[in-house]
């Protein structure tokens, strides 16, 4: 059987070999619970945010609403945001125009 | 060679040619609903043979009786796409009156309806000769689908903010009457023997099963619950979009009604007309949203949102066939005649 010799691979195999190593143990060290990023990690923190993640993914996929992502203007978003409104949605009218306004601003057309 | 033989042998000729001017293609037509293309599946092969692309965010789809084009809905910029049927490419986009959801076609192909989920609601009319919109019908509630019935006499619109099914006289274009207090979802129709519209199978707003309206009393007869027979620990959590069961359809020869379970990720088979419950099921894999039916009645074509795929299913048989890749998240599928596309 050949018998390899590593200093024969010069340098470069020692430096991938020491990434892959190094890739192995950061995978490892991740808690096994973690999720994957998702379009909720994508967005910024606000109120709109929180309005928007407790109101609309107790029926859909927050998916449904970011696939909009650069189509509609402000007053589209609040057409939006009212329609699901009329679907039962659970935003009150103080909340409409601060989610319009974060739908606009984080996923509005530019 | 004598003269009647001869003559006999130049009407073949002719009535052959005559016959096959074009050759009309079945294609099961599935929307992307999180993407900006479609795709065309041959069922004899189950393979994808088309793509039309350019209708961002699609809902709704149509195709022209004669072949000659295609339509869709594009929630993103809130338009009628027309498709010409052999390219396959975008020819014109329609502004409607809100954003789009679920279209149908008349029988003639003069004119597509297409439900406006934005409030107020309407159904618009586009006339397919001028590629216009020449009408929008006031609803009670944004319009989710729209049907027109098998003999083509009524347009029927389900809105789920308005908690209605509207019944539209086609050659009026108005009201006639109107049915429900709950979320109206997916439809299928059973005709009577002449083809009128004998009754309607409704799928509602939280209720896993469906309703049966009887068309000519006008009124909801009886109520059907799908099996819970998914061990917990195995069904499906959601969400689904505050509807449970959503994708139902008459087999063409009117001999059975399938009806799809998201929780239950399932499809299940009523004969017609008893409405009895057929032992077993076939497993989808995923959240159904969509069904469609080759004219043969011979295979079931269900769109399965979460998984990107399209279940092919024997309907004799009722066994899954396999499973298509398609786009992103597909949702509503037809079933289209093409001629001489790809």
């Amino acid at each position: 059987m050949a018998r390899v010799r590593f200093s024969a691979l010069g340098s470069g195999f020692w430096s991938l070999g020491v990434g892959a190593a190094a890739l192995t143990i950061a995978i490892l060290s991740v808690p096994s619970g973690t999720r994957a990023a998702g379009p909720e990690d994508e967005l910024p923190d606000g109120e709109g945010k929180k309005i928007l993640v407790s109101s609309c993914t107790a029926c859909h996929d927050l998916t449904e609403v970011t696939k909009f992502r650069g189509y509609y203007d402000r007053k589209q978003w609040r057409d939006i945001v009212v329609t699901m409104m009329d679907y039962g949605a659970p935003v009150d009218e103080k909340q409409v125009d601060i989610l319009a306004d974060y739908l606009a601003t984080h996923l509005g057309k530019q | 060679m004598n003269a009647a033989i001869c003559r006999r042998l130049l009407l073949t000729a002719l009535l052959s040619a005559l016959a096959i001017p074009v050759a009309a293609q079945v294609r099961i037509i599935q929307t992307n609903s999180q993407g900006d293309n479609i795709h065309l599946i041959d069922p004899a092969t189950n393979q994808i043979v088309g793509e039309v692309k350019g209708v961002p965010i699609n809902h709704g789809a149509a195709g022209a009786p004669d072949g000659s084009r295609l339509y869709f809905t594009s929630e993103a910029e809130q338009t009628l796409h027309v498709v010409d049927g052999k390219t396959l490419q975008v020819t014109k986009k329609i502004p409607l009156s809100g954003r789009p959801n679920n279209i149908s076609i008349s029988h003639d192909g003069r004119r597509v309806y297409v439900g406006i989920v934005s409030a107020p609601g309407a159904v618009d009319v586009i006339d397919t000769t001028t590629l216009e919109k020449v009408k929008s019908i006031p609803t009670k509630g944004g319009i989710h689908n729209t049907y027109v019935t098998p003999d083509g006499k009524y347009v029927v619109a389900g809105s789920i903010a308005g908690k209605v099914m509207t019944v539209i006289d086609q050659k009026t274009e108005e009201p006639v009457w109107t049915l429900f207090q709950e979320g109206v979802r997916p439809m299928a129709f059973e005709t009577n023997a002449d083809g009128s519209t004998k009754r309607i199978f409704v799928q509602l707003s939280d209720f896993h099963g469906f309703a049966v309206v009887d068309f000519a009393q006008r009124k909801e007869v009886a109520r059907i619950e799908l099996p819970n027979d998914v061990p917990p620990e195995k069904v499906d959590k959601g969400p689904f979009n505050a509807s449970p069961s959503h994708g139902i359809g008459v087999a063409p020869d009117g001999k059975t009604l399938w009806v799809t379970s998201r929780p239950n990720a399932r499809v299940y088979t009523y004969s017609l007309p008893d409405l009895k419950l057929m032992p077993g099921y076939v497993d989808l894999g995923g959240r159904p949203d969509w069904v469609t039916f080759t004219p043969d009645s011979k295979r079931l074509y269900i769109a399965t949102e979460n998984t990107d795929t399209v279940v092919s299913i024997d309907v004799a048989a009722r066994k899954e066939i396999t499973r298509i890749k398609v786009g992103k998240s597909p949702k509503r599928n037809i079933t289209w005649v093409a001629r001489g596309t790809s």
